[in-house]
């Protein structure tokens, strides 16, 4: 399929200055067209025929966000984000507080665009090194109100941030509950953790997005990200229709599982902490 | 106490909330829009918000901070939480 770009205008921070030569240089390079944010605010409809043909690359500048915000009130398909705050925390260096881009703020936004090429050029994930792993079949079942939410009777552990685990020689599946997709409701954005990235237990496993709201996934387990799980990408509502089978989100090489064991628990515990949160609500 | 729990310690006894940087916080509100947990208040006077219900804070979760366009929000360190969680459950099944 192919891409467009959506950037954060830039008017008026130096961050939304280098979105904007993101956009410029992405453009250039991967011959994508580029969307002008506020004449997609005024008029969507000049957008409608690239917007139904193309996934969208969308740049932030700062964690406002207005061109991810943008995207989602089109009901865009969203590809990639990058945010141009975050790259530079990772840089190391502040950026100069002027509106005129400079040297520095060039070769950043040159940076950020690298990025952005290997990663779209990069080969398809290789084959998931857990191709045996069976779906679900018996549950148990919470009741509130008119929902109900399933938990596997077996294999799977949790934490209290509804994410949970299958492990299985050192290898795991990770993915949220039938709680937490509910919860979200429609889930329209996977933004992925990094393939060979280290998260700890309770680190950041990327987030997913929905209309309703944005849900950090915090990591049942310490390990290196082997897998994301490229049909959860393409298509989110996976994870809503089967989010302990075919809408898992990453794979791990677990580092640490013993110690990590301390801090799971069991799916009987995990339906009581359901229990406790739906009442709450 | 508190009547809540996260990993069976008090959700009073982990201190995981947010701080507002007040030196930059613009008071754009989009924080307390964002957060379904109402951990946020908005007041009158100088600091139009406030962390007024930190322990209806999800553990570990930080997505707050990424709507903060001034990067106003920080958070405790997770390994010094995690410890410190592990430490109180030590305690208490020593009981």
């Amino acid at each position: 399929m192919k891409h467009a770009i959506l950037s954060c205008n830039g008017l008026d921070k130096p961050e939304g200055s280098v979105a904007r030569e993101v956009a410029i240089r992405a453009s250039g390079a991967a011959g994508s067209e580029i969307i002008c944010p506020v004449l997609l605010n005024r008029a969507p409809a000049r957008y409608k025929k690239v917007l139904g043909e193309s996934s969208l690359i969308v740049v932030d500048g700062c964690s406002t966000r207005c061109a991810t915000r943008l995207a989602a009130s089109v009901g865009a398909r969203v590809e990639r984000k990058l945010l141009v705050s975050d790259a530079i925390k990772a840089s190391g260096h502040p950026l100069e507080s002027t509106l005129t881009l400079s040297a520095d703020g060039i070769a950043l936004a040159q940076t950020i665009v690298d990025g952005l090429l290997r990663d779209l050029n990069a080969p398809a994930p290789a084959a998931q090194p857990m191709d045996t792993f069976e779906a679900p079949t018996e549950y148990l079942v919470v009741i509130h109100d008119k929902f109900e939410f399933r938990i596997p009777v077996v294999d799977y552990l949790f934490n209290e941030n509804d994410v949970w685990v299958r492990a299985s020689d050192g290898v795991a599946r990770v993915g949220i509950s039938d709680y937490m997709q509910q919860k979200l409701t429609d889930i329209s954005f996977f933004d992925q953790p990094k393939i060979g990235g280290t998260v700890e237990q309770f680190g950041e496993l990327g987030s997913l997005e929905s209309t309703k709201a944005v849900f950090e996934i915090i990591s049942p387990v310490s390990g290196t990200i082997t897998a994301v799980n490229p049909a959860a990408i393409a298509n989110p509502g996976f994870i809503n229709e089967d989010p302990y089978g075919g809408g898992w989100l990453v794979e791990m090489r677990l580092t640490n599982w013993q110690e990590d064991l301390e801090l799971l628990i069991d799916p009987a515990a995990y339906a009581e902490t359901v229990k406790r949160k739906a009442a709450e609500e | 106490m508190s009547d809540t729990t996260f990993m069976g310690v008090p959700r009073d006894k982990i201190p995981w909330f947010p701080t507002i940087d007040y030196d930059k916080c613009n008071f754009c509100m989009e924080c307390d829009t964002f957060c379904p947990h109402c951990v946020f208040e908005r007041r009158d006077g100088d600091r139009k918000l406030v962390v007024a219900n930190p322990n209806n804070c999800v553990v570990f979760c930080r997505a707050c901070s990424k709507t903060c366009g001034p990067d106003a929000l920080s958070f405790p360190d997770k390994p010094e939480i995690i410890a410190l969680i592990k430490q109180v459950r030590e305690q208490e099944s020593a009981k």
